[in-house]
This record gives C-alpha cells, sequence and structure tokens, in this order.
C-alpha cells in the first residue's frame, strides 16, 4: 500500500483537490472522495495522514508565498525529514506550485478582502442639448455606473481539478449593488485629480528600496 | 432624438449592452472621493500576503438631497483601469 501513496500519477489530482478545498472551498473534496477517486485500494487509515502532510505542505508554500528557489529548498528539506515525502513527489508538487500559484495567491488575496470590490464599470457621456427658448439648457455630463460588490471569500468550479466532484451552485458571488453617478466636466476634472494622486502614491510605494 | 423641441446627443456610449435610459431619480451626486492606499501583509489565511490596494469613500447624494456612503476597494490592476477610464472620460467631455 505504502508504494501505492509513493506513485506519482495520482499525487496531482489530489493536490489539484487539496486545493479547492483549501483554497477555493468547493464544499464537496471529502477525504473519502479524495481517496476513491486517486487511490482506490489504499485503506483509509493510511491516506489520512497521507493526505494530511500533502495538505500541510501546500499550505506551507501558499502561506509563504514561495519563490522557486525558496520552494526547492522547502521540498529539499521536507524529502530528508523522517517520514517525509520522495523526490518524485517533491517534482510533482513543484510543478503544480509553478503552474497554480497565480491562482492560488489571488484566491488567497481574495478571502483577504472583506470589503466590496469595483465588480464593473460602465459610462457613457451626454452631449449639449438644445430648446427653442433658450441656446444651450445642458451642459456635457458623464454619467458612470459602478457595479460594487463582495466578491465572497471563497470561489468555486475551477475547471483543472482532475476530480468529479458535484457544483455546488449555493456559493455563487452575492448580488451587486449599482451606483449610478453623474458627472460634470469640473466634477470629472476634481476627481482625475485624485485619481493622479493615487497613482503617484503607488508609484513611491512600488519604488525599489 | 427630438422630444418636445428638445435636441440631445449621447455622444459616447460605452459597454454596447448598458441600459442607455437610467431613470434620473437613481441618478446620484459625488459629493466627495476620499482614497486611500493600503498593503495588506499578513492574513490568518496566507502569512506573506503583500498585495497593495486601493480603498475609496465615495460621498454621494441622492435626488432628495440624502447623502450617504459608499466604500469599496481595488486590487492596483482594477485602480489603473478605473483611472485609465476615467481619462477617457475626461478627454471626451472636454470636446462635447
Amino acid at each position: 500500500m505504502a508504494g501505492e501513496l509513493e506513485s506519482c500519477k495520482p499525487l496531482s489530482g489530489l493536490l489539484s483537490g487539496l486545493a479547492q478545498d483549501a483554497f477555493y472551498g468547493h464544499p464537496g473534496i471529502t477525504e473519502e472522495l479524495l481517496r476513491s477517486q486517486l487511490y482506490p485500494d489504499v485503506p483509509i487509515e493510511e491516506f489520512r495522514p497521507f493526505q494530511a502532510k500533502m495538505r500541510g505542505i501546500l499550505k506551507s508554500i501558499a502561506s509563504a508565498d514561495m519563490d522557486f528557489n525558496q520552494l526547492e529548498a522547502f521540498l529539499t528539506a521536507q524529502t530528508k525529514k523522517q517520514g517525509g515525502i520522495t523526490s518524485d513527489q517533491a517534482a510533482v508538487i513543484s510543478k503544480f506550485w509553478k503552474s497554480h500559484k497565480t491562482k492560488i495567491r489571488e484566491s488567497l488575496m481574495n478571502q483577504s478582502r472583506w470589503d466590496s470590490g469595483l465588480r464593473g464599470l460602465s459610462w457613457r457621456v451626454d452631449g449639449k442639448s438644445q430648446s427653442r427658448h433658450s441656446a444651450e439648457i445642458h451642459t456635457p455630463v458623464a454619467i458612470m455606473e459602478l457595479e460594487i460588490g463582495k466578491s465572497g471569500q471563497k470561489q468555486v468550479g475551477v475547471a483543472w481539478a482532475k476530480i468529479r466532484v458535484p457544483f455546488d451552485h449555493t456559493l455563487a458571488r452575492q448580488e451587486s449593488e449599482f451606483l449610478c453617478l453623474e458627472f460634470d466636466e469640473i466634477k470629472v476634472n476634481q476627481v482625475l485629480k485624485k485619481l493622479s494622486e493615487v497613482e503617484e502614491s503607488i508609484s513611491t510605494l512600488m519604488q525599489p528600496v | 432624438m427630438l422630444v418636445s423641441g428638445f435636441r440631445s446627443r449621447t455622444v459616447v456610449r460605452k459597454e454596447l449592452e448598458w441600459f442607455p435610459c437610467v431613470p434620473p431619480s437613481s441618478v446620484k451626486m459625488l459629493i466627495d472621493f476620499q482614497w486611500k492606499l493600503g498593503m495588506a501583509v499578513s492574513s490568518d489565511s496566507c502569512r506573506s500576503l503583500k498585495y497593495p490596494y486601493v480603498a475609496v469613500m465615495l460621498k454621494v447624494a441622492d435626488h432628495s438631497g440624502q447623502v450617504k456612503n459608499k466604500s469599496f476597494e481595488m486590487t492596483i490592476p482594477q485602480f489603473q483601469n478605473f483611472y485609465r477610464q476615467f481619462k477617457e472620460i475626461a478627454a471626451i467631455i472636454e470636446t462635447v
């Protein structure tokens, strides 16, 4: 049975399933589901500590947002530990993290965003109007619609999972609020000035120390 | 569109599927725009977050004069898109 756990073929699928549960909050990923689909010949009492070890490794890597040097050092240390991982398993984990790091990090960032986010933005500019009584009764205005809503702390339905799980629609994003604002030219320029201040602050922040 | 001697012209509509006729009662006026540039350093789910974000607080008034605060966050790429769109609006409104 230990030989089956050391096999690298299902490990990639296991990591996908663990990521679905740990980072994407998919509700259907149970220990038994993972075992039955990926390691059907391994008894649950052997599978349980194995998947816990892989889950712990994946969470450590994600929590530290390891770059590839850190990842290599970390995985090498894991191969030297008593009850650690094999070098083949380390290679599978490394490949997995390299492919999915960006998506997992994005999910972790979303989980830490508790205020509403800007989901969408639409706008139009209405031009001058005239009437038979006055030359110009409207100045140009911009009308902007902001879609604001909580992204939800968990996402679902990432297509790259290699196991079949029931899709739960109840974790779909919460409803948005639509905020419709009108701006005249003066107001547009006032906001633009503020946005340029933000941009300047971002540039200062991003400058290498 | 000619209605009772009035003539108005919509210059640019962005997002072709956007509903073109917004009821006046739903349109609000922006009174104040406050911003904050933050950096999320760490969280319980990720010890090394290190992601910057822009938090915005809008003070808006509806047609009855009632004032409300609306806040939201943007990632840096979202902010840059927001800024770019505003620059587009400014360029167009200047020529109208």
